[in-house]
């Protein structure tokens, strides 16, 4: 087989306020850089191939699916994951809310749903039903039923806007 | 020591009850919503390596040579392992029935697309599938078996020439006077119905760490395992070593739903360990594995059914017969899916004869493994299909059909004719709850507006029965269970701080049992959920269990809590009564204090009593240990063993829900759209009001996905064609509807607080609510619509078909 | 899934891209947006040698109005033609096309050009490029080129672009006022590629129709115009029995349908039909008819 010359990069990334250097291969997804590479295993894995919305994260404050993106086409971007949305163990009133609602099972498509809900309430404070489902309908969960979701999105308007 | 377990809330020692049946937020959440739970993907070990697998391309293939030489000298791979390795290493796995199971690897041919055929231990997973494409496998294909009849015929393909046939099972059972109530029925219905295949497909797909120590000659295994217990008997079976040789850390996971899967990937990443000499090995499950070669598929089903009906709707007698193509191999265990309709074969019906054929057989798919209600699910949509069809011959309306038939009240306990016992119900309740939420009659009024402008609108009524707390005993019909009842223990604790600590040997998949195990501990001890932590053990150190499954959690975990709970008030009120001079028979437990039965300002609190036990070994009962825990293993009784028919009492709980969809159709595009969604549901006391409203919720999702958008097909030669989520369709938040719920609460008599496995609920009745609602609609267009899921596709073949069959009249 | 090893490089700029391509020796891809591109890449079924990442060329991404037309650059992403004024005041067509178009991730980072290279014949924007008789700016070493829509879609995923091309900017002619349009869509799930789509333009003096365009999508290897159900309408007065007959000649101008799990051949057909009835209806109305 042939030497194939896919050197190392180098990324330069802050993700939550903390900037990170480290080396990847070209064809490192995002989320696996994320997640093997800078220790943040909140993001999850759940397709590979751009459906299920779990690994959702915000790059540059609009939310990306990091399991079709590079990790070098992240460099010099800023990104939020999970691990940023809440403070010294108090959580986020987005987080706040699914509890609440209970809006989780196994909580593992959650961290996905919390970024998308994150940039929809930063967008739009006070969503409609059609506009939350246009705005949930690219994250996959298999055990709530959404239901309690929508309701941890409304909870979570209402408060901000309080 | 006899124990005590409360029978109902208020047979708590508490004057109070404030937690359990609360909706209260779940202790699970903080950490999940944070991202800080322990998904396995999150484990690192030291010398950790990552392996990848080679997946057999060919549905059915005699393995001529692997040679993996190549994929060995590419920098980066330290290990590689073929069948060889697994035939010298493991044993086939065990199967019922016995003798269709084969190893980790292929390897002397391969079964489905997708079979593991080698695998590669790498420093990455990324190097671990360049190896892959380095490995050199010569195949001999074979004629595949894809067609389930075609299957069962002489001359057949065989998916293991060893069994001579490709029917794995072949049984007929006969309950009661079948043929005598056939005979004598004023009409008799007969129709087919096909299931196609479908899956738990959890989130999180399957994942592994697992380490051979050499030295020791011990198994480590990490993962996100379902009945892990379970799991490390079967890989100590396999290789060949002693049970207590084998650990299994259950890690918490990304959902299950029973299709988690695993075994394959277990076993392999412990070769590869073992190749390395003893490094750890993480195998992380890619959706495409999951979804061709995982714990990913389930219910290929063909029905043909009947009911025997009396003119006035009371029905007789119910004949079904089943052709389940399990795919290729027993390793899932999905054979007892076709067994467990027995446990609530007849439904909410008072039916007194029953008939039911069970063929099960081999194809070169993908094994069938189990899935959310575990083979009822098509059952209950058959039954009610039937219901539906003879109320619409009888011109009964279709709630009408049901109540006629309905199991009385002051009936229960019950036994059906396929020999369960439901515990208790009362099924007009619900039904009257139902129509009474949904506004029936004029949803029906509605629905006559609708189709006078022309609009295709349809009303589905339904009802269902949940079997809850999963046994083994009737499954022995198929093969050697090994045992009967299915047990659950806990470890309960308390601390000089009165803390409260539960062990408990399974890991979250999402069902939140850490929280009614709090709820249940906190009213008992007069604590706070706060004060309460459950902690999962390794198989090695946990008592025995079972984990989630078969909806049993809710009554057994909260039996072995409430047991061992009840073990450590009765040493409290021995070492508390002693403590202020009372005679043990006149104190009591009660709101976290030891007092006396006639004079309650005589008494001595919980953390006294503790810090006696701990540290005053002076002042105790002559014998007692210095120790505030106990370990209580609960089982379900009287569970024995099947008779010649399968008869036994097998699940201990009977929950039963009645759901009420409206749906209009589209008929130009064959498109379902879910207007109204009503549910009345009765599981006993609930522990968590907003965790079973959360699962009731989660399985209408699923059921929508299995009655509207969820298939695996493969082609004639067993090519899998759905094999991402581009093609497997999960419904997402705008194809679930929100729905209407309405808890009733008629407690069992035979269990922990009254409660029932509830787990599976909605997905025993939303695919049968959803078609029900689908044939109202195009009733009038005299097509029904008899194949689920019932795709855009399908339905407007069915119209068309109307369309055509009425310019020809 | 992870992808197979390959050779990055991320040009500054798109002369430097334009020259790279041209030098490259590999089986090259090019990365937009990465929305179609990175699933090929994970499931290994794309296994390019060498990837020209452009997404740190910034000159690529504008929206802007020019002499009757929208111009967009090629890495414009679906999420700024979504939000952005112009298009939906100017060509709302185009903006009811890119809402369509998956899910607000998916928006986020695909690109318009990326989308139409890609040239999937059930995506959104090959159609209504189609449609809407789109121009395609193209540079290569050897320097630039414009093609017709008509011209710039081949066969399935396939376009005009040669190896070392880069498509730079796509105009949009606006339609001139009370044209009527419309761009819906069959789908299984919201957001999935479609079954079936249909795209239409309708022109009316009157009841009359003067002019129709449409085009239908999903139903055969590129974005189809359906010319002969176009022809039908022209200088004929609108009715709803005249736009159900030029839906069922729409019917018989789809080509080959895929056939697979999702659809058969013939429910795609008889789909292309119902959306081209569908949008023609709607289309009329916007241009003001009333039946």
């Amino acid at each position: 087989m042939d030497e194939l010359m896919t050197d190392n990069r180098k990324v330069k990334v802050t993700v939550n306020g903390v900037k990170y250097e480290a080396s990847a291969e070209p064809r490192t997804t995002l989320v696996d850089f994320l997640r093997a590479e800078l220790g943040l295993t909140g993001t999850h894995v759940g397709c590979e191939h751009g459906v299920c919305g779990a690994c959702t994260i915000l790059m540059d404050g609009r939310s990306v699916r990091s399991c079709i993106m590079l990790a070098v086409q992240a460099d010099g971007a800023e990104l939020t994951t999970v691990e940023g949305l809440s403070i010294d163990g108090q959580l986020h009133p987005i987080q706040e809310a699914f509890r609440e609602s209970h809006g989780l099972q196994c909580g593992f498509c959650t961290p996905g749903f919390l970024m998308t809900i994150f940039e929809l309430l930063e967008e739009n404070p006070n969503p409609g039903d059609e506009e939350i489902n246009e705005a949930l309908g690219g994250n996959l969960c298999r055990c709530t039923g959404y239901q309690s979701i929508v309701e941890a999105v409304k909870i979570a308007a209402a408060r901000s806007a309080s | 020591m006899d124990v005590n377990i409360p029978k109902s809330l208020d047979e708590l020692p508490t004057s109070e009850v404030r937690w359990v049946s609360k909706p209260i937020q779940r202790v699970e959440d903080p950490s999940l919503l944070t991202g800080r739970t322990e998904f396995i993907d999150n484990l690192t070990l030291p010398g950790m390596l990552h392996c990848a697998i080679l997946h057999s391309p060919h549905s059915h293939a005699r393995i001529v040579s692997v040679d993996t030489s190549k994929a060995e000298q590419l920098p980066g791979v330290v290990a590689v392992v073929t069948g060889e390795d697994a035939e010298r290493w493991t044993k086939p796995i065990g199967t019922v029935p016995k003798g269709w199971g084969v190893r980790s690897l292929a390897v002397d041919k391969a079964r489905f697309v997708g079979e593991p055929v080698a695998a590669v231990a790498a420093t990455s997973r990324y190097i671990a599938e360049d190896a892959l494409e380095l490995i050199d496998v010569e195949y001999e294909p074979l004629p595949p078996i894809a067609d389930p009849s075609e299957a069962m015929k002489d001359g057949s393909p065989l998916v293991f020439e060893e069994n001579e046939t490709n029917v794995m099972i072949d049984r007929t059972f006969t309950w009661g006077e079948v043929d005598e109530a056939f005979d004598q029925a004023d009409h008799v219905y007969t129709e087919k119905f096909r299931w196609n295949r479908v899956g738990a497909n959890p989130i999180e797909t399957f994942g592994v760490v697992s380490q051979w120590d050499p030295v020791e000659e011990t198994i480590t295994c990490h993962g996100g395992f379902q009945a892990p217990a379970y799991m490390a008997l079967g890989v100590a079976v396999r290789f060949r070593i002693p049970p207590n040789r084998v650990r299994l850390v259950a890690h918490p996971h990304g959902g299950s739903f029973g299709g988690k899967g695993g075994g394959r990937g277990t076993d392999i990443t412990v070769m590869l360990s073992r190749k390395t000499g003893g490094r750890p090995v993480k195998y992380i499950e890619d959706r495409i594995e999951y979804m061709i070669a995982g714990g990913s598929q389930a219910w290929d089903r063909r029905y043909e059914a009947s009911l025997a009906v009396k003119s006035d709707g009371t029905v007789t007698g119910l004949k079904v017969k089943l052709l389940d193509d399990l795919g290729a191999t027993g390793e899932g265990y999905a054979a007892i899916s076709a067994a467990k309709p027995l446990a609530a074969f007849t439904g909410c019906y008072a039916i007194p004869a029953a008939g039911y054929e069970m063929t099960v057989v081999a194809t070169n798919k993908t094994p069938g493994s189990p899935y959310r209600g575990m083979g009822p699910p098509p059952h209950n949509f058959v039954l009610e299909q039937m219901m539906d069809i003879a109320a619409r011959g009888l011109k009964i309306d279709p709630a009408e059909m049901r109540r006629k038939n309905f199991i009385p009240a002051d009936a229960f306990p019950y036994t059906i004719p396929s020999g369960n016992e439901y515990d208790s119900g009362n099924y007009d309740a619900t039904m009257d709850e139902l129509l009474k939420m949904s506004n029936y009659e004029e949803l029906r009024r509605d629905q006559e507006k609708a189709r006078a402008e022309g609009r295709c609108v349809g009303i589905g009524v339904v009802t269902s029965i949940e079997p809850g707390v999963f046994n083994n005993n009737i499954y022995n019909i198929l093969g050697n269970m090994g045992g009967t009842a299915v047990p659950e223990g806990v470890t309960i604790s308390i601390d000089i701080f009165s803390k409260i600590t539960a062990r408990v040997g399974f890991a979250l998949e999402g069902q939140g049992q850490y929280t009614f195990v709090a709820q249940i501990l906190a009213d008992y001890f007069n604590a706070t959920p706060d004060d309460v932590r459950v902690v999962c053990q390794d198989t090695l150190s946990a008592p025995p269990h079972y984990g989630p499954g078969g909806s049993r959690m809710a009554v057994a975990l909260s039996g072995a809590v409430l047991g061992a709970s009840d073990m450590i008030r009765q040493k409290l009120i021995a070492v508390g009564s002693r403590l202020i001079g009372l005679a043990e028979g006149d104190a009591e437990f009660m709101d976290g204090v030891v007092r006396a039965k006639d004079d309650h300002d005589r008494k001595i609190v919980l953390r006294d009593v503790v810090g006696a036990i701990l540290y005053r070994s002076d002042l105790l009962p002559p014998g007692t240990e210095p120790t505030v825990d106990a370990t209580y293993v609960w089982t379900a009784p009287d569970r024995g063993m099947p008779d010649d028919q399968g008869r036994a009492k097998s699940y201990l709980t009977a929950a039963n829900a009645c759901h009420l969809v409206m749906v209009e159709i589209d008929l130009d595009t064959g498109k379902v759209d879910i207007l109204k969604y009503f549910i009345a549901d009765d599981c006993g006391t609930r522990l968590n009001p907003a965790v079973v409203d959360g699962m009731t919720q989660g399985g209408v999702a699923q059921g929508v996905g299995a009655a509207l958008l969820e298939e695996y097909a493969y082609d004639d030669s067993g090519q899998l064609l759905t094999a991402t989520f581009m093609d497997y369709l999960i419904p997402t938040v705008h194809e679930v509807p929100p729905t209407e719920k309405s808890a009733l609460t008629t407690p069992s008599p035979l269990t922990p607080l009254g409660t029932k496995g509830m787990g599976e609920g909605a997905m025993n009745t939303t695919p049968a609510a959803i078609m029900s609602a689908i044939n109202d609609a195009l009733s009038p267009l005299g097509v029904q619509a008899r194949e689920v899921p019932a795709t855009p596709n399908r339905i407007w073949k069915l119209v068309q078909g109307a369309r055509d069959a009425s310019k020809d009249s | 899934m992870k992808p197979a090893p390959f050779d990055y490089h991320d040009p500054a700029t798109l002369d430097e891209a334009v020259s790279l391509l041209g030098r490259l020796d590999d089986d090259v891809k090019i990365l937009a947006g990465g929305q179609s591109l990175i699933p090929l890449l994970n499931m290994r079924l794309a296994r390019p040698t060498a990837l020209v990442d452009l997404g740190k060329i910034t000159e690529l991404d504008y929206i802007r109005e020019d002499g009757g037309a929208i111009a967009i650059g090629a890495l414009t992403t679906q999420r700024t033609v979504e939000h952005s004024q112009l298009v939906r005041e100017r060509l709302p067509v185009l903006y009811e096309a890119t809402r369509l178009i998956a899910h607000p991730q998916i928006r986020n980072r695909g690109t318009i050009g990326g989308s139409l290279a890609h040239a999937d014949p059930a995506a959104e924007y090959p159609a209504v490029a189609l449609l809407l008789d789109a121009e395609f700016k193209i540079r290569s070493a050897s320097g630039e080129r414009t093609l017709g829509a008509a011209d710039f879609f081949v066969t399935y995923l396939t376009t005009a672009l040669g190896p070392a091309d880069v498509l730079t900017e796509v105009r949009f002619p606006l339609l001139a006022n009370g044209v009527g349009w419309s761009f819906i869509e069959m789908t299984r799930r919201h957001g999935d590629f479609a079954l079936a789509g249909a795209g239409a333009t309708l022109t009316l003096s009157g009841d009359e129709c003067s002019g129709a365009r449409i085009v239908l999508f999903g139903v055969d290897a590129t974005p189809v115009r359906a010319k002969g159900a176009e022809q039908a309408l022209v200088g004929q007065r609108l009715s709803e029995e005249l736009i159900a007959s030029a839906a069922q000649i729409a019917r018989e101008e789809t080509g080959e349908p895929l056939s697979d799990n999702h659809a058969s051949a013939e429910f795609r057909r008889h789909l292309a039909g119902v959306m081209t009835e569908r949008a023609l209806t709607e289309a009329a109305g916007r241009a003001g008819w009333t039946n």
